[in-house]
This record gives structure tokens, sequence and C-alpha cells, in this order.
């Protein structure tokens, strides 16, 4: 049998091809993830819960079809038919219903909510044969870039425990980076998937608005949220993809697409030959860039011409306003989102009062943190009468702005590269300035602006800091295979993303 | 307090109207698949969505952009091929999400108008038209601009501003406080059955004047929406609810008063009456040179009073915006014209058309058409008589209009289409009566008769012996005889005391047992008291 360390380094088709040569069961697998969630958790703490009960009979469902196949033929054909994700462990981002488990989007208002029924991707995925493991941290309603706000205590980055490991889905990235998951879903709205999964040095994805349903997925801002996959592979985002996406009747904003993102992966480096890539001036002239990132992207960029693609330079005209209309039309979202908190029905509640509105108050008053207070304050103000017509109006039009931007764009390029974030991680604590902590998303929110897709891929460690650095391939509307394509490359180049050092040894159990 | 006629000599009303209707004859709600039911148990049939559990998203009805498509179409309205949902954010227990998913500033219909028939009593609350002709209108800038006399009565042009479409809320329930009421409360209940149900808000241009008006026009839109089949239209059920805005200004000026928003109108009457109580309030309030608060206030019918709900000191801020989770809605010509392909006869045309076909008259062809009940028993008499329809359909008509118009009034319970007067003996009764078989006294009791007993008017009449005698030969017998027996009336009636003829008659008639033919006993009395 295997080591739980050796298992846990092994991808989607490593552990496929284990299961049909019967090298491994899935109870294995289920096993070794359980084992090292309890070994590395406590430092990582990227585990709200963990699901072992749901975990193993998943795994036993995998192990009872495959018990049936005669050859490893056989048991390839038994696992095609239970789908892309057949036998691999999984963990979801709390914001995500999955029925039975506690769905807290890591705030107080919602630590005791259970979850009565389950969300479209998280269906999706378990559909597709995954193990699940349970739900990770983020911050507070996913309002955050560090998983700091999470009102149950921080994530810390595997690469370094002093560090933040990015945010929102803070814990989605460091589980797949410290090995507790092979692949995890988090979710992005501002560049919640892709800047924790470059601080973390891990493949992070946001497909296309509209991709992936977003029916049961706690909503922070309804026009922005997107769902994804975080793994250590290309391909391991590949197959994630292949499961979760595609249309879903109860959410009418997600789309009728078929991607085949995996033949994406396949064709991979030859793909890329003569495909343009496009670099914008504005993101790498960024005040607040750093040289170990820029360098990285000046790196990758040399690596993608010389297998075969041509750079070409591309004109985002708008890009700087996408910080402030996002940081209207997002807490505008929220604010109506989160209003359902009201804790009459469900959710912390704070009885006793003399009226109604009192126990509103002081229910919303302790169960949300800081920020999500900020944000509901914020959209509140800025869709009051009066206020609307200064703020909301101007921030849809230059909405369309930005989106036209990225339409003219791609009609010169095939896929934009841009950093994942203006730095690598940073410690906990260092910055407290809210405005400031918003600028680490300048290259991530227009993306979510004008709805495109955009994937985070590591490219090596910053000179400077020793600390993971990944870059951000960006799509046009619904073509993610595009980024797919350029992703394989860029992995082929730098070989897949390892485990993060101090969890690839000794503590994991080799 | 000043009568409503008094009150409206030196004030102009000016009304508004807020009409909602839910969708009830939809098989689900506006945005989740639960089944609408009104009556159900507490709380069955709901799901994430309609309860608003975190992360549950909307996807909207079809057939509801069809109902609300039918009602605009019906109503005139110019219909918005472009128009979004909106979150209209309030926090409230019986909204689960605390926002009501609605529309924005277009609507799915807009700039309609219905025509009003006024006329009868109802018609005397009107107060500017004199000095209208039959057939002219009120000049324009006049207060009688939108009105259009008529030789008993007049039509009023009422604008409609726009029918959105939006979710009901669910349904509260407040315990240990008086009649259900919040004051005093120590629990309230949340039903959320209700909740997400397809509604439909019509909103009237400020363009009714009087209280007559306002029940007319709720009258017609509920006429309307029944021929429709979109709602089952029940005030006293709360499928349709109706809020009315009032204000008044002098007789002559044209600046708008402060208004206030009236509630519970939950019947015709108690739409009529509320309105002219808030009428004749407002115009005491200014005349002792008080002020009207822009505030909501309550219609209690078992006092006869309005009374403040709640004073709106700033108009609520409800933080529209466009609901993301909803795509903008395109509507194709296709389906417009789809949807207009479906239309049915509305009541408007269906009276015209009772009118032409078959010679009604403008008042019994729009009170045929008033309840869908009448409409459909002269629909089907008229089926039933075949050739004899036009003949038949003015007596029809009375019979429905009268006698069991009265009945379905004094009896809640009379269902006119199990009732046992079926189409063949309505037609066969009016037949008898129309052939002089049956005098209408006869008439009236035969038909209780039919009611009463289920029987055929045929047997009725040959049971109770009451076929009327037409044959002359048999009166003119009975003539004779009469008048050979009273010498002296006979003298009195010759010497010039015509009313005698009466005394004849009735004599005539107790001979016959009271089933001589009235006509003809005058007819031939008066020809041999001539000879």
């Amino acid at each position: 049998m295997a080591a739980a360390g050796e298992i846990m380094q092994m991808g989607v088709r490593e552990i496929r091809e284990g299961l049909a040569s019967k090298e491994l069961s899935a109870r294995e697998v289920a096993s070794a993830a359980l084992e090292t969630i309890e070994r590395c958790d406590g430092e990582v703490h990227a585990f709200l819960e963990v699901t072992e009960k749901q975990a193993f009979e998943a795994a036993d469902r995998v192990d009872a079809a495959l018990a049936g196949a005669g050859d490893a033929e056989a048991a390839v054909r038994v696992l095609d038919e239970m789908g892309p994700l057949a036998g691999v462990p999984v963990a979801f981002k709390d914001n995500m219903n999955q029925q039975g488990t506690h769905t807290t989007c890591a705030s107080r208002m919602l630590e005791s909510y259970v979850s009565p029924y389950t969300a479209t991707c998280v269906q999706r995925t378990l559909d597709a044969g995954a193990i699940p493991l349970g739900k990770l941290n983020m911050d507070e309603f996913a309002f955050g870039s560090s998983t700091e706000t999470s009102a149950f205590g921080p994530t810390r980055n595997p690469w370094n425990l002093a560090c933040v490991p990015g945010g929102s889905s803070g814990g989605s990235a460091a589980a797949v980076a410290a090995g507790m998951a092979c692949v995890t879903l988090g979710s992005d709205t501002g560049g919640s998937i892709r800047q924790p999964a470059g601080f973390c040095g891990v493949v992070g994805v946001k497909p296309t608005y509209g991709m992936v349903s977003r029916y049961g997925v706690v909503a922070f801002g309804s026009s922005l949220d997107q769902v994804g996959p975080f793994a250590r592979s290309v391909e391991d985002a590949a197959w994630t993809l292949q499961a979760i996406c595609g249309h879903d009747a109860r959410d009418c904003t997600s789309q009728d697409v078929k991607v085949d993102f995996l033949a994406a992966v396949h064709e991979g480096a030859q793909s890329i030959k003569g495909m343009r890539i496009g670099l914008v001036k504005e993101f790498l002239e960024a005040k607040g860039l750093s040289g170990e990132v820029r360098a990285k992207v000046q790196e990758a960029t040399e690596k993608l011409r010389s297998a075969g693609a041509e750079i070409v330079e591309v004109q985002l005209p708008h890009a700087d306003a996408a910080i402030s209309a996002y940081y209207v039309l997002g807490p505008c979202e929220a604010f109506s989102n989160l209003a359902r908190f009201d804790s009459v029905r469900y959710g912390l509640a704070d009885p006793g009062h003399k009226d109604l509105s009192g126990q509103y108050e002081a229910s919303r008053a302790k169960g949300f943190g800081a920020e999500a207070k900020r944000r509901i304050l914020l959209g509140s103000y800025l869709l009051s009468a009066g206020v609307y017509d200064k703020y909301y109006y101007p921030a849809q039009q230059v909405r369309t702005l930005i989106t036209r931007d990225y339409v003219q764009a791609f009609e010169s390029c095939d896929v934009i590269l841009a950093p994942s974030s203006p730095r690598t991680a940073f410690k906990f604590g260092e910055i407290s300035d809210p405005a400031q902590m918003y600028l680490s998303d300048i290259f991530t929110v227009p993306i979510n602006i004008a709805g495109n897709g955009g994937m985070t891929v590591p490219v090596g460690l910053g000179e400077n800091t020793g600390l993971p650095v990944g870059v951000q391939v960006i799509a046009p509307q619904f073509k993610d295979a595009n980024m797919l394509r350029v992703g394989a490359a860029l992995e082929q180049a730098y070989g897949p993303a390892p485990l993060a050092p101090e969890f690839a040894g000794e503590k994991a159990g080799e | 307090m000043k009568k409503l006629e008094e009150v409206l000599r030196d004030w102009e009303a000016v009304i508004g109207l807020e009409i909602h209707a839910e969708l009830t004859t939809l098989n689900t709600k506006m945005f989740c698949g639960c089944k609408l039911e009104f009556g159900a148990p507490p709380n069955t049939h709901t799901c994430p969505v309609c309860l608003g559990l975190p992360g549950a998203l909307p996807v909207p009805n079809k057939a509801a952009i069809e109902s609300i498509v039918l009602a605009g179409l019906a109503t005139n309205c110019d219909i918005e091929k472009h128009s979004m949902f909106y979150r209209k954010n309030y926090m409230y227990p019986d909204m689960a999400k605390n926002f009501q998913t609605t529309q924005g500033p277009i609507a799915f219909c807009m700039r309609g108008h219905l025509d009003l028939e006024v006329d009868g009593a109802g018609a005397k609350e009107r107060i500017d038209l004199d000095g209208l002709n039959p057939g002219e209108s009120g000049a324009e800038g006049t207060t009688a601009a939108n009105v259009t006399r008529t030789e008993d009565g007049y039509v009023a042009h009422v604008g409609i501003t726009r029918i959105h479409m939006e979710e009901d809320a669910g349904k509260m329930v407040h315990l240990g406080g008086g009649e259900g009421r919040i004051a005093g409360a120590t629990h309230s209940l949340v039903d959320y059955n209700r909740a997400g149900t397809p509604l439909i808000e019509l909103v009237t241009e400020p363009d009714l004047r009087t209280p007559e008006e306002a029940r007319l026009f709720m009258q017609k839109l509920r006429q309307i929406y029944l021929a429709l089949g979109i709602s089952d239209c029940s005030m006293e059920e709360g499928s349709l609810r109706c809020d009315g805005n009032v204000s008044l200004r002098r007789r002559g000026s044209t600046e708008f008063g402060t208004k206030t928003e009236l509630k519970n109108m939950n019947s015709f009457k108690n739409l009529h009456d509320g309105l002219a109580y808030e009428i004749c309030r407002q115009a005491e309030v200014l005349e002792e040179g008080g002020i009207i608060y822009q505030e909501t206030r309550h219609w209690d019918p078992s006092s006869k009073r309005t009374i403040v709900m709640r004073v709106k000191e700033t108009a609520d801020d409800y933080r529209l915006f466009p609901e993301p989770d909803l795509a903008p809605y395109d509507l194709t010509d296709e389906f417009i014209e789809g949807v207009r392909a479906k239309l049915p006869e509305l009541p408007d045309q269906k009276a015209a058309r009772y009118m032409d076909d078959y010679g009604l008259s403008s008042y019994d062809a729009r009170h045929l058409v008033e309840h869908r009940a009448t409409v459909r028993f002269f629909e089907a008499c008229m089926a039933e008589a075949g050739e004899g329809a036009t003949k038949l359909a003015k007596p029809v008509a009375n019979l429905a209009i009268n006698d069991l118009t009265a009945r379905m009034n004094a009896d809640a319970s009379f269902d006119l289409e199990g009732c046992p007067l079926t189409p063949a003996r309505a037609v066969r009764l009016v037949s008898l009566q129309a052939e002089d078989a049956i005098s209408s006294k006869q008439a009236k009791e035969v038909l209780a008769a039919v009611l009463d007993e289920d029987k055929d008017p045929d047997v009725v009449v040959e049971e109770r012996g009451m076929k009327q005698v037409s044959d002359t030969g048999a009166i003119e017998a009975v003539v004779d005889a009469v008048v050979a027996a009273h010498p002296d009336e006979v003298a009195r009636y010759k010497d010039g005391n015509q009313k005698l003829i009466g005394f004849f008659v009735g004599q005539c008639m107790k001979e016959m047992r009271g089933q001589g033919n009235p006509k003809l006993i005058n007819q031939l009395l008066a020809k041999k008291l001539s000879e």
C-alpha cells in the first residue's frame, strides 16, 4: 500500500490509473487524505469541517463499482462511467452548500447553519465520483484577500506559515498546496481564486462568468461570482472543469457552452505555436508591482515565445477604473445579498429586544465581522436615493467600457498574460488598511468586471522573497480552452507545481 | 361631516389606484417550482428559493410573463420588449430574502387605458358635465377633458401608467393582540406558501374623479382578468387587492393636493365607501384650515372610518437596483404576437357583439358581461335556442339580469351553472312566454318551481294547469257573458268612465281562473264595449 504522502502527491490521472490497476483503492485514497488533514491542518487551518463519513461513503461507492470490473480495461470503463473525478479527494469552500454539512461562510452569523440542500457545483463534483473531504476556510462571506477576516481564525500559507495564503479562497489554495486534497473548489468575485493560487503556488481557474452554475453558492456579488478549481496541475484543473461546467436550469445566468478542457490541455504546448499572447503595458508598469513578479511575467513571456507563440502588445484604456467600479458594484450586490441574514429564520439570533428592528440590529452587529459590516454599509449608502446616480450608474457604465476594452483587445490576441497579484504572499497583519488590501486585486478585478475567464499558473519562486509567483492567463469570454492551452504550455516549461516544501517531506508521511 | 355630493361641488377629488392581482391560475410560483395553492397547511409549498436560503437563485416563470403580456394587451398597454427585474430592498419577515423582486422604471406593460361607462345613479357623483351634450367631450384643460357625455351618463378615459411583474410576500399572522392585529401581539407567525406567488401590479394615472369611477374601474379590470383567465380575482381571499391614492383640490385649481394612501378596501363597496369617506374627511380638514399629511390610512368598514396606519415623513428608500441574478428580459415580436393570438373575447367586445347580433341594449349587454356566470348562461342559452336565438335574446337577457342575478345576490351559494335551470329549460321557459302560452306572472311562478323542484317548465305548466287560454272563441264567449251580466257598469263605461275596463278584465280573468291571455281579453273587451 502506498504511503499517505505518496497518494496525496498523485494527480487525477495517477489516481485513475492506480484505481484501474487495483494498486490503489478509493478507501485508501480517502484514508490518506484524512490522515494528511489530521497531521497538517493543525498548522495550516484550511478546513472548517472535515466530513469523514461522507468521504468514506463516497470512496466505498467507487470501490464497490470497481469490484465488479474483471480487468483493468473494464475498470477504466467503470471509471469513465462514474465520471472525471472518480476516487479523487476534493474539498469545498465553505460558501458552497453541501447537504448535511455546515455552510458558515466563515461567519459567526452562520456558525450553526446546516445546509438543507446541495449546490450544483458540489453535486456535479460528487456525481463525478469525487471523495468529499470537507469545507474550507475563507474570508468571511468572501470579503477579503488574505483569509484573515474568517471568524474562525486565518489559514496559514503552507509555503511560509507566517504568511497569508491569500483570499478569499485561502483555505482552498492552502489545502491543495499542503497536499491535503487533490483538487478543491473556490469562488472568485474579484480574484479570490487567482490571487490565493498565486500566493500558494498552485493552479487556480476562474472560468468565464456563466460557465459554472452559482446555484447553492452563497452569493457575494451575483454578477461577479464564479466558481472554479484549485489543483497542482493544469490537467487536474481540467478534469474538475469537465465535471462542474455546463448549463444549470436553476441558474439563469449559466450558459450552455461546451468546452473540452482535457483536449485543450493535451494539445498543450504544441497548440500554442502561432498563438498570439497579449501583454498590457498598463499592467506591467503598474505602481506597486514588485520587481520579482514583473521579472517572472517577463520570463514566462519569453518561455511562451520560445515555444512558438507570438507576443503582441494590447491596450486596456480603462483598466485603472476597474477597482473603483468593483468597489461600487460588489458592495451594492453584497448589501442586498446579505440582507437575508436577519436572525429570523436561521443564523445567529440575539432575541429579547422590544421590537423587530432591535433584534435585527443586535443580531447583525454580533453576527457580522468588521469587513462584512464595512461592505454592507458601503453598499447601503451607494444604493440610497441621491447617491445611486452618482456611483452605481457610472460604475455600470465603466463596466460596459471595460468589457468593451477586453473584446477589442482580444481582436488582436488569443490570451492576455498578466500578473495574478502585484506581489507574493504577505505576512499576517502586514496590510491593515482596507484600501491597501483592495489594491492587491488590481490585476484580477477587471476580469470579473468584464466577465472573462482567467487562470493562475505557478511559475516558480520570486527571486527576493522565495515565495511562489503565479502568472495570470486571461481568455476571451467562453474561450476558456485558450487559457488552458497556454497554462499547459507554461506548466511544461516550468514543471508541475510542487507541494509546499514543508509539507512535502517528513510531514507528508514519507 | 358633509355629504359626498356637497363636497364634490367645491372640491375636485383626484384618485389613482394600485391594483395587485395574484396570478392564481398558474401552477407554480414566480421564481421557483413550488405549487400555488390557496389554503394549504402553512409552509408546505416552500423550497430553498422561496424561503430565501443562502445560495438559492430565482428562475422566472415563463407562463407568468405570458399572463402579464395578456393583461397588458387587454388594457391597451404598450408591451416593452426590453425590461428588467429589480430588487426592492426592505427588511420584513414576510419577505425571506429581505428584498422583493419587482420591476424598475420600465415594466413589461406601459401606457395603457380603459374606458369606463358610467351611468345611472353613479353618474351623478360627477358634477362637472353640465352643458355637455351626448357625444361631446370636455374641452382640453378642463376637468372633464377625459370624459365624453352619453345619453344616460358618460364615458371616462382612464390612463394606465404601467403593469409590472413582482412576487408576493408570505403571510403573517399576529397572535395575542386584538383581531390578529400586530398591536399588542406577543407572537407573529409567517406562512411562506404565498411567498413568491406571481403578482401583477397595475398603476393608474390619477385620472379618476369619483369613488364610483374607482369602483367601476376595479370592476371592469376584474372582468378583464377573469376573461383572460389569469387570476381568480377574489377580493375576499386577497388575490385581487386595491390601494387608493386620494387628494383634493379646489374646483378650478390645477395643482395636486397632498395625497393619502388608503388600504383594506377588500370589496367593491368598501372601495367606494372608503374613498367617499376619505374625500369627505379631507374636505372637512381642509375647510377647517387644517393640513393633510401624506400617510397611509386603513378603511375600517365596521366603524365606517379611515384610520391612520403610518405617517410617511420621507419617501421610503427601497434602494432599487437591477436584479443581477436575472438577465434582462427580451420579448420577441413572435412571442408578443403569439400571446395576442391567445386573447379571448373581452367583456367590451362581447357586449358590442350582443348589441350587434342580438339587438340588446347597451345596458343589458354590459350587465350580462359583468358576471362570468351570466355570460356563460346567456351564451349557452343562445346556442340552445339555435335559429330562435335573436328573437329570444332579449327575454333570456332579462331572465339572467333580473331574476337570476337577484337570486345570486340573495344567495351566495346559488350556482347558476349547476342549478336545475339548464339552458334548455331556460329557453323553453322564455319561449312559453314569448308564444303567449303563459303570462309573465306565470313565468315567474314556473321559474321558481323549476329551480325549487327541478322540473321541466312544461311539466310545471301541465301540473299546475297554468296554460294560458289564447283561444279567441273561448275568450269571446266569456267576454259576452261578463258584459251581459253587468249592464250598469257597461252604461257607465259608455258614459266615459274608461277606467272600468280594469273591472271587466278582472271579471273575465276570474271566470277563466286566471288563465286567460290578458292581452286578448283586453282587445276583445274593448271591441265588445265599443259596439
